[in-house]
């Protein structure tokens, strides 16, 4: 994968979580209470996770914008979709009817809304790896 | 060792250096959430538990945000007795069938709505109802049939549980007038 590519999928997979966390910062009550809607986390636990969600979908989106520290963000940012993918599919398995919670707004969860979180983690996995030659010169395991 | 080849060892300390700077990423995003936490409009309530929106009684579908206006139960059911309002079932088809507001019409939020106007203009109120007390997929229904032109359009707050718990007509079967439900 070139360069450019891969700069690309950083920086829009960055613009992604930056846009994410620029939705809920006017109403983190109401973010609170769709992460409480998912009922995975106990009550007492649900306002420190959203309030940490959004300041780690911060630092993540500003680290794979600048790419400075990159690779840490891109798996972290991996990290934060694999959770998003299970609470997902959690709520939809027993039939939980919610909002996404996702960009802020109504937009409810559905099969779609995993699918889009799939390919985000496809794109931070890409970055996470980075090309070949990011990789000291294209290095293998081999010893 | 040939060229341009590292050890395991080496690689493997990096990937170690990159998991220890993703997690210190990860506390100090979650120290910057919850310290900036209170300097945002609607901050979230730290130290206080926050359940799922079904567990809040009478707090069901209260959205400050919404765009639709809401109708509780008790407003509701004399508007269904007396037929003054048409009432839209958001859930699945399985769901209407087995059981929905007498009278009310099936339209899921990706439901064709052109066939189900003439009803929807007809009647003075639409309320439009789904199986959250989140009312998610009702919000969405509703603000459908907004741009389509309805006017008075409303949700239930409390949606199907509440109806029924209060003892709200109901009835079974499919979808006669609907387009979706149609084999």
């Amino acid at each position: 994968m070139t360069r450019l590519v891969l700069t690309a999928i950083r920086v829009a997979l960055g613009a992604l979580f930056l846009w994410a966390a620029a939705t809920k910062l006017p109403d983190l009550a109401n973010f609170a209470q769709d992460v409480a809607n998912y009922r995975v986390l106990p009550p007492m636990l649900v306002p420190y996770a959203s309030a940490a969600v959004v300041g780690i979908e911060i630092l993540s989106g500003l680290a794979l914008v600048t790419g400075v520290a990159a690779k840490p963000a891109a798996l972290l940012a991996a990290a934060l979709l694999v959770a998003f993918i299970v609470f997902l599919a959690q709520a939809l398995l027993r039939g939980i009817d919610l909002r996404c919670g996702c960009f802020g707004g109504d937009e409810p969860a559905s099969w779609w809304t995993v699918a889009r979180d799939f390919a985000m983690l496809a794109a931070a996995v890409v970055v996470a790896r980075g090309s070949p030659h990011q990789q000291q010169g294209g290095h293998t395991l081999a010893a | 060792m040939a060229r341009g080849r590292v050890p395991c060892s080496a690689l493997s300390s990096l990937a170690m250096g990159v998991l220890a700077r993703a997690a210190l990423l990860c506390v100090a995003g979650t120290v910057l959430g919850i310290a900036g936490n209170r300097f945002t409009p609607r901050p979230a309530p730290l130290g206080a538990p926050v359940a799922a929106s079904a567990e809040q009684p009478g707090a069901a579908c209260e959205n400050p945000g919404a765009s639709v206006a809401r109708i509780s139960v008790e407003e509701a059911k004399p508007l269904c007795l007396a037929c003054t309002a048409a009432f839209i079932d958001a859930r699945s088809a399985p769901e209407y069938a087995a059981g929905h507001v007498t009278g009310a019409l099936h339209l899921p939020p990706e439901g064709p709505v052109e066939a189900l106007l003439p009803a929807l203009r007809s009647a003075p109120a639409v309320i439009v109802y789904d199986r959250d007390r989140a009312c998610s997929a009702a919000n969405q229904v509703a603000a459908r049939l907004q741009a389509y032109g309805l006017r008075d359009v409303r949700v239930l707050t409390g949606a199907w549980p509440e109806w029924l718990a209060r003892g709200g007509p109901g009835e079974s079967g499919a979808c006669g007038l609907c387009a979706g439900d149609r084999p």
